[in-house]
């Protein structure tokens, strides 16, 4: 009985450490911004989970959907931060903030953007890196490329390090001290 | 069961900051020099058991030990658990910091009330009986964990039957496996140190008179 109940215990202790933690990340995808919500386990959020969106004065720019692979997506029409919340139930709040310069360059100044789409016309003969599809197009590739590693450096950040764990130990017994610290003093204020 | 950052409403936040002060501040009357070492073992306890997660379907819970914790400490529960949250907020960003409050109330008040509801039962002389309350105490204390969660979210406008369902579901394997390390926890201190409870309880009643 004792033996298995020590069996159970290592075997609890060896699996490998998940919180239920919400992650939430967004990125640029033409004038769109796309994002993506899920727990760090790797589990993705509900399709059709709302997505709130705030300016930086809490006030509400809009909101959309998460859809079937966990990613959402808005379309920015003013030039300020956007906040996006999302509420997965059971007290899982998600929030993350596309700051004004991550926006289109459209949007950002949209005079600067006109002026600067007349020389790119004049240089289309030459194979033009500029062309707002092929950007698009790269933009895609790299984020799937790099999609697993940031799942990676989600699921590390999650990691419980040993050394955390004992040093939170540490700080109990050195608290458990100061208690008694405290506690002789009384002690002895109470007997002189 | 950590409530994060953002996820509650103002006035909850600092309703359970006040319960919280206030249980730490009874807790910490409560604290004799005797019960020091218990209290600091049951805090590390605490920290220790809620990072170990058991995957179960597609989440995962974690142990939370307050039964426990309760039945040996009482009110000195909610110091103890304080500050094994607060570490593990620092730490880890379990929770947050200012959930805080609310988080220790969750933990520790379900603690406290188990401690009363079972600190004669675990005393019984019949072994297997004083066992079946240590269950009932490792069990019940994270239901009601689960029911005042839910009741934190309710008031922050989340629907309270569907958020308590999931979260009481989703704690249903914990209380089995709580309940259990309850009850042997309980076994183990009647066979090796009956005079565990029985110190603590009577300088309890002692106090009271």
């Amino acid at each position: 009985m004792h033996k298995w109940l020590l069996l159970i215990a290592f075997m609890t202790l060896s699996m490998p450490a998940h919180a239920h933690k919400v992650i939430a990340s967004a990125w640029l995808d033409g004038n769109d911004i796309e994002g993506e919500v899920g727990f760090s386990d790797g589990e993705m959020a509900k399709d059709g989970t709302l997505v709130e969106v705030f300016d930086d004065q809490d006030n509400k720019l809009g909101e959309t959907k998460v859809t079937m692979d966990g990613l959402f997506r808005f379309t920015p029409t003013k030039p300020v931060a956007h906040h996006f919340k999302t509420n997965l139930g059971a007290g899982h709040v998600a929030s993350v903030i596309v700051s004004r310069d991550e926006l289109p360059e459209n949007l950002q100044n949209p005079k600067q953007a006109e002026t600067a789409s007349t020389p790119q016309k004049v240089a289309s003969s030459t194979p033009s890196v500029q062309s707002p599809d092929l950007k698009r197009m790269i933009a895609k590739v790299v984020r799937q490329e790099v999609q697993p590693l940031r799942k990676e450096i989600a699921s590390y950040k999650e990691k419980n390090d040993l050394q955390s764990i004992l040093g939170g130990i540490g700080y109990i017994l050195g608290l458990t001290g100061i208690v008694f610290y405290i506690a002789a003093r009384r002690k002895e204020n109470k007997n002189t | 069961m950590h409530i994060v950052d953002g996820a509650l409403s103002n006035e909850v936040v600092i309703a359970g900051g006040i319960l919280a002060a206030g249980g730490i501040a009874m807790g910490l009357r409560k604290m004799d020099m005797e019960k020091i070492p218990a209290a600091g073992m049951m805090s590390a306890t605490f920290f220790v058991a809620s990072l170990i997660h058991v995957p179960i379907g597609p989440s995962s819970v974690h142990l939370i030990m307050n039964g426990l914790a309760g039945l040996i400490l009482g009110w000195m529960a909610f110091p103890a658990l304080f500050v094994g949250l607060l570490l593990q907020a620092l730490f880890f960003g379990y929770g947050g910091v200012t959930t805080l409050g609310v988080n220790t109330f969750t933990i520790a008040f379900p603690a406290v009330a188990m401690h009363y509801i079972c600190r004669n039962g675990v005393q019984h002389s019949n072994k297997k009986l004083a066992m079946a309350w240590g269950a009932l105490a490792g069990g019940g204390s994270i239901a009601l964990t689960a029911l005042t969660v839910s009741l934190a979210l309710a008031l922050t406008g989340e629907a309270f039957l569907p958020a308590a369902k999931l979260v009481v579901l989703a704690h249903t394997p914990v209380m089995v496996i709580e309940g259990f390390l309850c009850a042997c926890a309980v076994g183990l201190i009647h066979r090796v140190k009956p005079e565990l409870f029985n110190t603590f309880f009577k300088e309890k009643q002692v106090q009271h008179a």
